[in-house]
């Protein structure tokens, strides 16, 4: 599904963000991506959502070459690949609903069926009363959810999120985990980049962790767990809890 | 609600909202150089057709003080002499009524045309495949009548097609660099656009449009305002032409051409819109695609 190799990347004549970089995730995998800040996290995934090309080596995405996409061929790519940014990046002169539906807008879908899905799409994360809210009006929890229910309305193969929870607390960036979980179950490849830790060790994932712009694991399917990070208890079915908190709820951001 | 057909909000920002004003005066500059020409070969191809094949031969009276009767007969001889001359087809006096009519046009109708010493005229019409040697003709001309002269009219025509000619040429240049002038605003509009809102275009190009659909976003937005700043232009160079028809009609002259235009010529004028919004329409769109080019 995603291949590096030796996939070396640096800004201008800037240092090395990430230092030959090897990775291959499986189809169907869920993996997190774990680093100091600066670690290149933002970076790795940048280069998975085809934002950036390496500076040297080789990416494969759904077994082709990045570097031999024409235009045309990126974009199809890129359209099956959902993008949670750090910072939502969500149009504020646009509708919730608009901003879901961007990505099936963007691909030629009909106008009748974007609405069925993102209505549906909105209905799921809890959103439905807001369709016609922009995001100024939203709290930073509900943002969120826009912004995962953008990466998602298209059913992509792969779902990337930058730093997903960095705005939440605790509980809604373990809901929001769960939610991925059910993603991935459904078959989405899931890569997450966080620096909580503390969070990972409730999910029994593999973890890519960054050192300094070097991949500390020969192979990205073997689960790392340092000795601080205990296994996630197991979660009985019953409280798994996979809906995101309505708005106004405690502990939603914003 | 969805399906706003414009996800980039360009008509919300003041980036595109003194473009159509430029290209309003833009269009006026052309459609005034295009009327300019469109005049100057009127007056060429009405002056050629009426000065083609023809020659006037003058024959003075004011250094000569002359009978009516020896005037009469000095003017047969030449008429004789001109018809007998090979490369004429025919030779007819212009009359006092018609040589002051052909004075009105400079001197307007009111001059006196009876105190001025106007020479004898005589309309030569020519073989224009075969015409007669002007050279040797004036030669024997001034042997019957000292001081004769011909006028062929080609020297002055000449200088006149030179005139027209470069007039278009002028007004050909005005619009080329009115149209360039266009180019160049069109595109640091888009620029301007595409820096102000560079994280949707970078959002769509991230989430899988392609780049004719980004661009697609900003030529449809140039398109409208090229299309009613050509409108506002068009508006105004009619107005003008109007105004300036009215004061040639209004002149006591005949020398100066009504400005009417044929159908052809308003068709023109019509299509300056399209032109314009045409010209933003391809501009912004290739400003759009060679932007994204850079992005990977």
């Amino acid at each position: 599904m995603v291949r590096f190799q030796d996939v070396s990347l640096r800004y201008g004549a800037g240092p090395e963000i990430l230092d030959r970089v090897s990775l291959d995730l499986a189809p169907g995998s869920f993996h997190f991506v774990i680093g100091a800040s600066g670690a290149g996290k933002s970076s790795l995934l940048k280069m998975m959502y085809l934002a950036n090309r390496p500076t040297s080596g080789r990416i494969s995405l759904f077994g082709r070459d990045v570097a031999s996409l024409s235009r045309h061929d990126a974009a199809l790519l890129r359209r099956r690949i959902g993008v949670v940014f750090q910072d939502f990046r969500l149009l504020d002169h646009l509708s919730t609903l608009d901003n879901v539906a961007l990505p099936l807008k963007v691909s030629g879908q009909r106008s009748d069926e974007i609405r069925k899905d993102v209505v549906e799409l909105l209905t799921w994360v809890g959103l439905a009363d807001h369709l016609d809210a922009k995001p100024a009006t939203l709290s930073g929890g509900q943002q969120q959810r826009v912004a995962i229910a953008r990466a998602v309305v298209s059913r992509p193969s792969l779902l990337l999120a930058d730093e997903p929870t960095g705005n939440v607390d605790n509980r809604i960036a373990e809901r929001l985990l769960y939610l991925f979980e059910e993603l991935n179950k459904r078959g989405t490849t899931i890569v997450v980049a966080t620096h909580n830790e503390s969070l990972i060790s409730r999910f029994n994932y593999p973890v890519i962790r960054l050192v300094r712009g070097e991949v500390r694991l020969e192979h990205a399917e073997t689960l790392i767990r340092s000795s601080d990070m205990p296994a996630r208890p197991p979660v009985e079915p019953g409280d798994r809890d996979t809906s995101l908190p309505v708005d106004g709820e405690p502990g939603s951001a914003g | 609600m969805l399906l706003r057909k414009s996800i980039v909000p360009l008509n919300s920002d003041a980036t595109g909202r003194f473009l159509p004003w430029l290209v309003a005066v833009m269009v006026y500059l052309a459609a005034l150089a295009l009327v300019s020409a469109m005049a100057m070969g009127k007056i060429v191809t009405r002056w050629d057709h009426g000065l083609s094949g023809q020659i006037t031969v003058q024959l003075p009276v004011s250094e000569s003080d002359l009978s009516k009767a020896e005037i009469d007969t000095r003017r047969e001889n030449v008429l004789k002499l001109l018809l007998q001359s090979p490369g004429v087809l025919s030779a007819n006096h212009i009359g006092a009524v018609e040589t002051a009519a052909l004075l009105e046009p400079w001197l307007g109708r009111s001059s006196g045309f009876s105190e001025l010493p106007l020479p004898d005229l005589i309309a030569v019409e020519i073989d224009q495949v075969e015409p007669p040697n002007t050279a040797v003709l004036t030669a024997r001309l001034i042997e019957i009548v000292p001081g004769a002269t011909i006028d062929d009219h080609q020297r002055w025509l000449g200088n006149l097609l030179n005139l027209a000619r470069s007039i278009e040429i002028v007004a050909a240049l005005v619009v080329l660099l009115v149209g360039l002038s266009a180019v160049i605003m069109v595109v640091f509009v888009t620029r301007m656009g595409l820096a102000v809102h560079y994280q949707i275009v970078e959002l769509l190009h991230l989430i899988g449009a392609q780049d004719g659909y980004i661009a697609r976003e900003f030529q449809g937005h140039s398109l409208k305002l090229g299309f009613f700043g050509g409108l506002v232009g068009v508006a105004l160079a009619i107005v003008t032409i109007f105004g300036v028809g009215k004061l040639l009609g209004q002149a006591d002259t005949a020398l100066l051409p009504a400005l009417t235009l044929q159908p052809l010529e308003w068709g023109i004028l019509g299509a300056l819109p399209f032109a314009s919004a045409l010209v933003a329409m391809l501009t912004a769109r290739l400003t759009v695609l060679r932007t994204l080019s850079r992005i990977p």
